[in-house]
C-alpha cells in the first residue's frame, strides 16, 4: 500500500520533470534543429547593409533587388582563368539539380566583378549568359562595391600589372547565400560540390521557412 | 556522334608515354582545357602527370603551338581569398603524380592564335628535368572530363 503511494509519487515527480525539461527545450531551441550542412550556416542571419552597384538586368543593383527571393552571391572577375569560371559552372550545375523545385524557391545568382577596370556591363552580360542565360553580371567602382564586400567578409586586391598590363585580381572565393529579406544566411566554401549544394540549399530554406 | 572524337583521340593522346632511351618516364592523364566564355582571351589547361621513374622529376615548361604565351600558375588560397602566382617548375615525386586542376596548379594559355571552341584540340609539349618531353593534345571542353 505504501510502496504503491511512494510509487506514484515518483511517477508524478518524473512526469514534473520531464514536462519541465521539455518546456526549457522548447523555449531555448526552435521547433526545428538546424540542418546539418557542408554550407557554413551563420548562427544568426546577418541583414545587408545599403549598397548601390549597376547590373545586367538594366535595374540598379541595391539591397532592394536582394528582397523577396534567395539569391547566391559570388565575387570574381571575367580575366580570372581559374576560380571563377570553375565556379559559375558549378553555380550552373547547382541550378540544374534544382530543376524541378518551384520558380519562387530557386535563387537568383548574382557575380559581382571586383574588376571595374576591366570588366563593364556589356562584357558581364556575355560572360554571366556563357554559363546560364538566367545569371546576372553587376559591378560598380572599388567605394561602392566595398559597401558589400565589406560587411560580407569579401576581401580584393590586384596584383601589380605586367608589362602588357595585365594583372591577377585576388578574391574571395566563397559563395555567399541571402534570404529573401536581403539577409546573409550562409555561405559556400570551395572545393564545391553541386548536388551538396543544392541538397544544402534546399535544407537552409526549409530550415528558414520553419523557423520564421 | 562527332563529339566523342576528341575524346577518344585524348584518351589515345593521354597514354601515349614520353618515350626515350630505357622507357616511358612520365604519362599524362585527365587532360584539358576550360573553354573561354566570351571576351576572355586566357584559357587554362589540366592534367595531371605521373613519375614512372624511381627518382624525382620535375616539369619545367609547357609550350603550345597555338599560344603566343604558356605559363604555369598556381592558385592559391588563404584564409578564404584566392590568388595566382606563376611558378618556374613543379616536382613530381618518384613514382608519384602531380595534378593540374582548379583550385590549383594550371596552365595559363595566353594570346591564343585562334578562336578555341569546345571540341578542339591544342598541341602542348611538357618539358622535364630530365630532358624528356611529352607532346600530349588537350581537348578543349566546357566541363571536367568525367573521373
Ligand atoms: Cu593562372
Amino acid at each position: 500500500m505504501k510502496s504503491k503511494t511512494l510509487l506514484a509519487y515518483a511517477g508524478l515527480c518524473i512526469l514534473a520533470i520531464a514536462g519541465g525539461l521539455l518546456a526549457g527545450y522548447l523555449t531555448f531551441h526552435p521547433r526545428h534543429p538546424r540542418p546539418v550542412t557542408e554550407a557554413v550556416l551563420l548562427h544568426e542571419a546577418k541583414p545587408l547593409p545599403e549598397f548601390t552597384l549597376s547590373d545586367t538586368a538594366g535595374q540598379g543593383f541595391t539591397r532592394a533587388a536582394l528582397l523577396g527571393h534567395w539569391s547566391l552571391l559570388y565575387f570574381g572577375y571575367t580575366h580570372c582563368p581559374d576560380a571563377c569560371p570553375t565556379t559559375l559552372s558549378e553555380l550552373d550545375h547547382m541550378q540544374g539539380q534544382l530543376r524541378g523545385v518551384p520558380a519562387a524557391d530557386k535563387p537568383a545568382v548574382y557575380f559581382i566583378s571586383v574588376d571595374p577596370q576591366r570588366d563593364d556591363l556589356a562584357l558581364l552580360r556575355n560572360y554571366a549568359l556563357y554559363f546560364n542565360p538566367a545569371f546576372i553580371g553587376a559591378t560598380g567602382n572599388v567605394e561602392s562595391l566595398k559597401a558589400l564586400t565589406a560587411p560580407l567578409g569579401v576581401d580584393f586586391s590586384y596584383d601589380p600589372a605586367d608589362r602588357k598590363g595585365d594583372y591577377g585580381v585576388n578574391h574571395s572565393t566563397f559563395v555567399v547565400l541571402v534570404d529573401p529579406e536581403a539577409r546573409e544566411v550562409a555561405l559556400f566554401t570551395p572545393p564545391l560540390q553541386p548536388k551538396r549544394m543544392a541538397a544544402d540549399y534546399l535544407a537552409i530554406l526549409k530550415y528558414y521557412g520553419e523557423n520564421t | 556522334m562527332p563529339r566523342r572524337l576528341p575524346v577518344l583521340l585524348l584518351l589515345l593522346a593521354a597514354f601515349v608515354p614520353a618515350a626515350r632511351g630505357e622507357g616511358p618516364s612520365v604519362r599524362a592523364g585527365h587532360v584539358w582545357i576550360r573553354q573561354a566564355p566570351p571576351g576572355v582571351s586566357v584559357l587554362a589547361g589540366y592534367f595531371s602527370i605521373e613519375n614512372l621513374t624511381d627518382k624525382p622529376l620535375t616539369l619545367t615548361s609547357v609550350k603550345s603551338p597555338d599560344f603566343g604565351t604558356v605559363e604555369m600558375h598556381e592558385s592559391v588560397s588563404q584564409g578564404g581569398t584566392e590568388s595566382m602566382r606563376q611558378v618556374g617548375e613543379v616536382d613530381i615525386p618518384a613514382l608519384g603524380s602531380v595534378e593540374f586542376k582548379p583550385g590549383g596548379y594550371h596552365v595559363m594559355l595566353m594570346q591564343p592564335k585562334k578562336n578555341l571552341f569546345a571540341g578542339d584540340m591544342v598541341s602542348l609539349t611538357l618539358a622535364f628535368s630530365d630532358g624528356s618531353e611529352l607532346a600530349i593534345l588537350a581537348p578543349v571542353r566546357r566541363d571536367p572530363p568525367q573521373r
